[in-house]
């Protein structure tokens, strides 16, 4: 019988049946007993159990199964048994699956001396210990860990009999946080606290309350059901501490960390990847280096390196190899605590890998196993949840922190108390913003997020400061320190500025007329840091008007209250609703209804809304002119990128649909305003043959929109009239515009267009501004001729009163200058308002040549700095300017009296030159060049008005002067 | 159906209660002691012998069968129990008899198949 293979005894198709019956679970094993006895009960009755037997895995919980020739003897088995349920079914097992419900094997836990466990229960629970032997039958294991013996015992009767009785109930009841701590054992403690008597001695070991230790260590038989044998993954802490022994220098021979990898091993198995590095550790092959190339279960092919048997594989039990690092790798964390670090290998013991932690810059020893050559720098672990490294955190009512460390999905935080807390993210409450916290230091500055600050007592810690809380505490940062990430917290009034403040700082920001909330009026709420400190809106976006681009407010105009992150609130315009919403959903809405994406376009200063010069916003604002939210500092008009005029695209055209960069009527050469004038100083009714005052008859230059001049104008009967819109519709565009009202209607009707030229009258008038306008396109292209002709002829539209006419919407003085060339610096400049009392301009000489010329023109484009101007308000006496120059000719005499008007502005070239404005807006005001560009250069007032002009309205001003 | 038949324990969550690792039939430590191993006595002499039990009998197994009628059953066939008495058995039994008990075996030309399920043939 014994020896038939167990192949032969496969089920056939004559053996009973199993069946598979659902019990509770737990309580398998007790159904089985009670069926075994029923049956055996009911064997002699009427109707015994026709079972044949019954069985139950532990590996299969909540079920149990029953060997029987048909179901039905299954049910009438199971009835009246407590905990079964044949009612959720009686399966049937298949054939070929019955012998593998009996082969099921647990995964077999080999215990060997030396290896670790985990105790399950009990006041050892969850400790760690070492196996010291087995007994024959396997069932007990011979134990070694670190005792927990209270040293405080409650009462002191727990030492009598009685007393023993309730300290074995207390023990049993110790709950997991009452027990004492893991401490050696240490003979003099425990006699001090319980008795000599307690203690007896044998040999080397001390007998204590029925448990004997040995080296401080207690050991202690367990039974293998009460430990934990897999996934024990002692950590490196629990180990170094074994390792270490009682007092620290004991055990030295201990210190063999191999005996983790012992523990580990199964876990090493997993973690071997095709491809990693690897050596032998024991065996034959120890100190074989290798790569491995492919695994199956426990075996490791590996690729010798370095080896004769090169080109030969090798197999291996994967509990042999382990991997293998080299200072210099760049390695990642896989699994444990310290997960997704990143680091350089600094050293490696055997299988203890030392490496410096990128982000930390801390050494961080983990084991080989749970490491991985990876070129990725660790990124992933700054930010966890909402919060990320260096926020500052509410933690309670109480206490703020910052986050110096994130761990896998924890945080550590620095609190104002300087106490370490390891907080989860939900412990959490909110995010602050210091930004608007204001503090300072010890000399009364202001204290700035990212100043660089000192300690001006204790340590005199130096560091950036990330954050300040309720003016009193500053959290700095320092890399160079090691504790806590390089964050500690300190008293803002201790702390000194290491740069110092500038003078603009001292003069501007610091007015403490502006920190005192009592000067700052009740609007600004009495909050200190609340006001307009002159810091510009905490957000730069509060304020804004935007509308909403998607969702259900989708459409709706409102104005940014308050941002939190990617969200902002927006009250809206409509209802007075407030409502929190992405900021992805909103676009910044321009006063024209353009809309433009909400952030960027924040090159200058962050001034918010207001506009940087003092200027309104105007949308048809030129040059100079311009409102935030534009590139630099362009004017909001969405067509005009220069001193264009409205309503014109962004090709810079001028409302005049025949032309290019002129505007309708109003030219900037002042020109006629001849919309069908491509030449410029034409009056528009006038060909240049001067026959006829039609305006669509051009001097050789056919307008474009107007292919053929049958096509007649609506309101021209004479011509025909085919056409109703001759020019098409820019031509009726340019019909339609401001510049040319009523006259353009009422004139072109009135006059009749089929008479004959000589009489007919243009609904304009005859005296075009081309003719006292300086442009020199309206000579090159004289109308007059036919304007001595048609003399009461008027040109449509054009504004007699305005020869400088200006296009509408324009503001400033400069308009037209604002095209390069345009400007003129008149020739005795230094004589204007602006200039005359300024000096330090530099400025060299020009046009001393001639018969009135000044020294013989010796002077000639040598440069000096003016020191004084003086203007004669006289005609006859000419004004003066003492210059000094920079290379006199006459070495002891570089002061010289120069005429004014021979001087010259010497433009800046270079960056961060001090210059003067010589035109526009801030004309007379000095200036320091920021960006230089091809032909524009930015600059910034001394009231810091950013201003973008061209080198020739500036005037380069001598450093001393400034 | 009238052949012998083992004690069957009163507890079946008792936590002393021993397999045998030659038959792997379940029996209290005392029924052991009492009775010896209704199957093996003969090889094993546990009877009246606690550090006999200890040695031959141990409380590691995984799975309890109730062989009611083991002539017949399938399962008792395939655990190779069919010829031993009624009783509770376990699937599996860990640890290998003393040895000389296996050198017992050996002499008397019987096969010790270890009942741990690992050998497989």
């Amino acid at each position: 019988m014994s020896d038939i293979p167990q192949r032969l005894l496969m089920p056939s198709v004559h053996d009973a049946n199993l069946w598979q019956v659902r019990v509770r679970p737990g309580k398998e094993r007790d159904l089985v007993f009670s069926l075994m006895r029923k049956a055996i009960d009911l064997e002699f009755s009427n109707r015994p159990l026709q079972i044949l037997s019954a069985f139950q895995r532990d590996s299969l919980p909540g079920m149990i199964y029953v060997e029987a020739r048909s179901a039905k003897q299954v049910s009438d088995a199971c009835h009246g048994l407590v905990g079964i349920y044949p009612s959720r079914g009686i399966i049937l097992v298949p054939i070929e699956e019955m012998a593998s419900l009996l082969q099921i094997k647990k995964q077999d836990l080999t215990v060997t001396p030396g290896s670790w466990v985990r105790i399950r229960r009990g006041k050892y629970q969850g400790d760690l210990a070492q196996v010291m032997d087995i007994t024959e039958n396997g069932e007990e294991v011979g134990l070694k860990f670190i005792p927990r013996i209270d040293l405080n015992p409650k009462d002191d009767g727990a030492l009598d009999a009685l007393g023993k009785k309730r300290k074995k109930g207390a023990v049993g009841l110790a709950s997991f946080s009452m027990r004492p701590p893991q401490r050696f054992f240490n003979y003099e403690e425990v006699v001090k606290v319980y008795g000599r008597k307690a203690v007896s001695k044998r040999n080397q070991v001390y007998v204590f309350q029925n448990d004997t230790y040995k080296d401080g260590f207690i050991e202690k038989d367990f039974r293998l059901t009460a430990l934990q044998l897999d996934s024990v993954n002692p950590t490196l802490d629990e180990i170094t501490r074994f390792t270490r022994g009682q007092d620290g220098t004991e055990n030295e021979s201990n210190v063999d960390l191999s005996i983790i990898a012992e523990a580990s091993r199964k876990a090493a198995i997993s973690v071997l990847q095709p491809g990693d590095h690897v050596e032998v550790f024991e065996g034959e092959q120890a100190g074989v280096k290798g790569t491995v190339h492919s695994i199956e279960q426990d075996i490791v092919t590996i690729q010798p390196i370095q080896v004769d048997v090169d080109g030969q594989r090798i197999q291996l039990p994967a509990r042999s190899v382990r991997k293998r690092f080299k200072p210099g790798d760049h390695v990642k964390v896989m699994t444990g605590q310290n997960a997704d670090e990143t680091g350089l290998v600094v050293s490696v013991e055997d299988n203890v890998v030392t490496f410096l932690s990128d982000m930390s810059m801390q050494e961080i020893s983990v084991f080989s196993k749970d490491l991985r050559e990876a070129a990725e720098v660790g990124t992933g672990t700054n930010v966890v949840g909402n919060y990320e490294l260096h926020d500052l955190v509410q933690l309670d009512l109480q206490t703020v922190g910052v986050i110096f460390k994130t761990e896998r999905d924890s945080f550590r935080v620095l609190d104002q108390n300087g106490q370490v807390r390891l907080v989860q993210p939900h412990q959490i409450s909110m995010r602050r913003d210091s930004n608007r916290a204001i503090a300072t230091d010890s000399e009364g500055h202001e204290l700035r997020v990212n100043d660089n600050v000192k300690e001006i007592d204790g340590e005199g810690r130096k560091g950036r400061v990330l954050h300040t809380h309720q003016s009193f505490f500053a959290f700095l940062h320092n890399r160079d320190y090691n504790e806590n990430g390089g964050v500690f917290v300190t008293r803002a009034r201790s702390l000194v500025s290491l740069a110092p403040k500038g003078s603009v700082m001292k003069l501007g920001s610091a007015d403490l007329s502006k920190m005192n909330p009592a000067l700052s009026g009740g609007a600004m709420g009495g909050m200190v840091g609340s006001g307009n400190l002159g810091r510009g809106p905490r957000d730069r976006l509060i304020g804004v008007t935007v509308m909403v681009i998607k969702g259900p407010s989708k459409g709706y105009v409102g104005t940014i209250k308050d941002t939190n992150g990617p969200v902002a609130r927006v009250e809206l315009i409509t209802g007075n609703k407030v409502i929190t919403i992405d900021k992805a959903k909103l676009k910044r809405r321009n006063p024209d209804g353009t809309l433009a994406p909400l952030e960027g376009g924040f090159m200058g200063p962050p001034r918010g809304p207001v506009n940087q010069n003092g200027r309104t916003p105007n949308p048809y604002a030129q040059q100079g002119g311009r409102t935030p939210g534009w590139g630099v500092g362009r004017t909001p008009n969405p067509y005009a990128n220069d001193s264009r005029t409205p309503a014109w695209n962004a090709t810079a055209r001028t409302p005049n649909p025949y032309d290019s960069n002129k505007t309708p009527a109003w030219n900037v050469s002042s020109r006629t305003p001849n919309p069908y004038a491509a030449d410029g100083g034409r009056t528009p009714a006038w060909s240049a043959n001067s026959r006829t005052p039609n305006p669509y008859v051009n001097a050789g230059n056919a307008t474009p929109a107007r292919p053929t001049w049958g096509g007649a104008t609506p309101g021209r009967p004479a011509w025909g009239g085919a056409s109703p819109k001759p020019g098409g519709s820019s031509a009726a565009a340019g019909w339609g515009s401001p510049q040319r009202p009523a006259g353009s209607s009422s004139g072109w009707g009135d006059s009749g267009w089929g008479e004959p030229p000589t009489n007919a009258q243009t609904p304009a008038v005859a005296p075009t501004p081309a003719f006292d306008g300086p442009t020199p396109g309206a000579f090159a292209a004289p109308t007059p001729g036919v304007w001595e002709s048609y003399g009461d002829f008027r040109t449509p539209a054009v504004d007699l009163s305005r020869n400088a006419a200006a296009t509408p919407g324009i503001t400033g003085p400069d308009t037209f200058s604002n095209q390069e060339g345009e400007f003129e610096l008149p020739a005795r400049w230094l004589l204007d308002p602006d200039f005359v009392t300024k000096k330090g301009m530099v400025v060299e000489v020009r046009e001393s040549f001639g018969a009135n010329g000044w020294h013989n023109g010796d002077y000639e484009g040598k440069d000096g700095v003016v020191l004084s101007v003086f203007d004669t308000h006289n005609e006859t006496f000419a004004a003066m300017a003492r210059v000094r120059f920079r290379e006199p000719l006459v070495a002891d005499q570089d002061v010289l009296t120069v005429p004014v008007e021979l001087l010259r502005p010497v433009h800046p070239s270079d960056k961060d030159e001090n210059v003067m404005i010589l035109h526009g807006q801030h004309k007379g005001e000095r200036a320091k060049v920021n960006v230089v560009e091809a032909s524009l250069m930015v600059v910034t007032t001394a009231d810091f008005v950013v201003e973008e002009i061209t080198a020739e309205k500036l005037v380069r001003l001598s450093p001393e002067a400034s | 159906m009238s052949q012998a038949q083992a004690a069957i324990p009163p507890q079946p969550r008792a936590k002393q209660l021993r397999a045998c690792l030659l038959c792997s039939i379940i029996q209290t430590p005392a029924d052991f002691r009492k009775h010896g191993c209704p199957n093996c006595e003969e090889l094993m002499q546990m009877k009246g012998y606690p550090d006999r039990i200890q040695a031959c009998t141990t409380t590691h197994f995984d799975g309890v069968i109730g062989v009611i009628d083991p002539e017949q059953s399938w399962v008792a066939r395939w655990q190779r129990t069919s010829k031993y008495v009624r009783g509770m058995y376990a699937v599996r039994v860990k640890g290998r008899i003393p040895e000389d008990v296996e050198a017992e075996l050996e002499s008397r030309g019987i096969k010790y198949r270890p009942r741990d399920q690992s050998e497989q043939d």
